[in-house]
């Protein structure tokens, strides 16, 4: 079997026995998709709408933003990575793989809650599934570019975990997710411009429910992709020149 | 002369204004367990590492079974396997998966018959955080050796284990030699160093301050013998020097001498007994150890 897909598949095996990966991104996710989506669905009827979108907007920033950086660090502080490194497995795949399987463990929980919210809180289903699925597809890589970013950028598994706060919190408030991005105050309202998850509500709402928002859904759409392209390239060149440092 | 497996010449490494590795020399035959032995800090990691091809070297010739480290590192994968002093694997990895996956990556089937040589055949399923010190330590030996390298690098590989574990350690070290694989040994165990290896350099303040057999570098130095006898009537007790031999203490029967020309002594206690018409009931030449020649290099900062 190719080297990639056989490190592929036993990172899937890990990631299954790994609890805190279970909890980061699927059981924590999953109870605040059920607890919150009752609880919005219930104070604000419109919510129900983009329901779907908006909590797998959560799920995916929790899982990518929160539980894709740690592993980074921990594999750099206790010596994984040298030891892959001096295994012939090369860097760059090392990094792959971490986006590859994250993309899938949080793939598949969107696919649960995209299932689910309309069974569970009468969520509106999008107009256009296929928008729905390629703004999904496109949100889950750049968020979990972003917590790469973090991970290769963070010196120690504390300064993650700040980083990964930095961003996963703002990007629940101020993105228009829990309630709408309208009600915020014009400066708070910029600084969430910052965050993908804000252009990815904005694409879901115009592009996949075809609904009125702010700014065009294929703008919102193209600075999520770019945003994404661009934490990823950054995660690699950092990747690698830390591995340099490192090595002297 | 056997040929060389890995030869430094005029190697420098340094961190900013500190030295690690002082423009050494160093050659280690094909087939030998070859110790590389010094204080924390004196530049035999950071010497390992510039071999191992993870770390660059500021100047200075490297070659590891006719390889170029520095610049052919994919041709070094091929022909070198490396134990680091710390490394680790994720601690959700079976011993058995972490094997196919170094295979894997270096484009061969899996050797799980290497984890079965090192005694891990009820460990296969096991995972990384569940194996003992010792089963981690083995592991990581038979993930060095999962490319049938020429030469292997182990560097440290018994520290932290239990005297059981460490003999099982020594044990498949000596069976790679067996096999024709060269090893290069860096460790901090004299006794360790003493049994195992060949030949082996003692590095201080980033030079070698010693090379040879352990024989050899124990034999070096101001270093003296000491010789321990005891007679059927007690004749040499007075305590006095004899040739060469300076007499230290009596003790329970014994006399003890100490002296840098043993042969010479052992001849002139022996006459000296035989004129008392004593009898010599025991006799021991104990030879200054490495880890006491170590020390005097230490003590010396690598200065004769």
């Amino acid at each position: 079997m190719n080297a990639f897909l056989l490190h592929l598949w036993v990172q899937f095996r890990m990631d299954a026995r790994e609890r805190g990966t279970l909890l980061t991104f699927y059981a924590v996710p999953l109870i605040f998709f059920v607890v919150m989506g009752a609880v919005f669905s219930s104070i604000n009827p419109t919510a129900k709408e983009t329901l779907a979108a908006s909590m797998s907007i959560f799920a995916v920033t929790m899982g990518a933003v929160l539980g894709a950086p740690i592993p980074l660090v921990k594999m750099r502080e206790s010596g994984v990575l040298r030891a892959y490194r001096v295994s012939g497995v090369p860097s760059r795949a090392v990094l792959l793989i971490q986006e590859v399987s994250a993309f899938f463990h949080l793939l598949l929980v969107s696919a649960v809650i995209f299932a689910a919210a309309p069974l569970l809180f009468g969520a509106g289903l999008p107009r256009d599934y296929t928008g729905y699925f390629i703004i999904l597809l496109i949100y889950i890589f750049a968020s979990i570019a972003l917590g790469l970013l973090i991970g290769v950028t963070a010196r120690s598994q504390s300064m993650a975990t700040m980083l990964s706060q930095a961003v996963f919190l703002p990007s629940l408030l101020l993105s228009g997710i829990m309630f709408p991005a309208s009600m915020l105050p014009k400066p708070l309202l910029w600084l969430g411009r910052i965050f993908p998850a804000t252009h990815a509500m904005q694409s879901f709402s115009v592009l996949a429910y075809h609904l009125k928002a702010n700014y065009s859904g294929a703008l919102a759409l193209g600075i999520t992709a770019c945003s994404g392209m661009l934490a990823m390239g950054i995660a690699v060149w950092r990747f690698e020149a830390a591995g340099r440092e490192e090595l002297g | 002369m056997a040929e060389a497996a890995i030869r430094v010449q005029g190697l420098i490494k340094r961190y900013g204004p500190t030295i690690a590795v002082n423009g050494i020399d160093l050659e280690v035959r094909k087939g030998e367990i070859f110790g590389l032995l010094g204080p924390n800090g004196a530049g035999k990691t950071t010497t390992l590492e510039c071999l191992e091809g993870i770390r660059k070297a500021d100047r200075g010739r490297m070659t590891v079974d006719g390889c170029n480290p520095q610049s052919d590192r994919k041709e070094l994968r091929r022909r070198l396997g490396v134990q680091l002093q710390s490394s680790s694997l994720p601690d959700t990895i079976r011993a058995d998966e972490a094997m196919a996956l170094v295979c894997a990556w270096h484009g061969l089937p899996p050797r799980f018959d290497l984890l079965r040589d090192f005694g891990m055949e009820a460990s296969l399923k096991k995972q990384y955080h569940a194996l003992s010190t010792g089963q981690k330590r083995r592991l990581h030996l038979a993930l060095a050796l999962a490319n049938d390298p020429a030469v292997v690098v182990l560097d440290e590989p018994t520290a932290g284990l239990d005297v059981q574990g460490r003999a099982q350690l020594h044990d498949a070290i000596r069976a790679l030699k067996s096999q024709g694989i060269t090893i290069l040994l860096a460790t901090h165990d004299m006794a360790e160093a003493e049994t195992l290896c060949d030949r082996l350099a003692i590095m201080i303040h980033g030079n070698i301050a010693a090379v040879g057999t352990p024989a050899q570098v124990t034999a070096t130095g101001r270093g003296e013998t000491r010789i321990v006898v005891r007679t059927i009537n007690g004749s040499l007790l007075q305590g006095c020097d004899i040739g060469n031999a300076r007499f230290t203490k009596a003790s329970e029967g014994y006399g003890e001498w100490m002296c840098s020309d043993a042969a010479a002594a052992v001849i002139d206690l022996l006459r000296k007994v035989q004129a008392a018409g004593d009898t010599v009931a025991d006799l021991r030449v104990e030879r200054p150890s490495l880890e006491e020649r170590f020390l005097e290099l230490v003590e010396g900062g690598g200065q004769e």
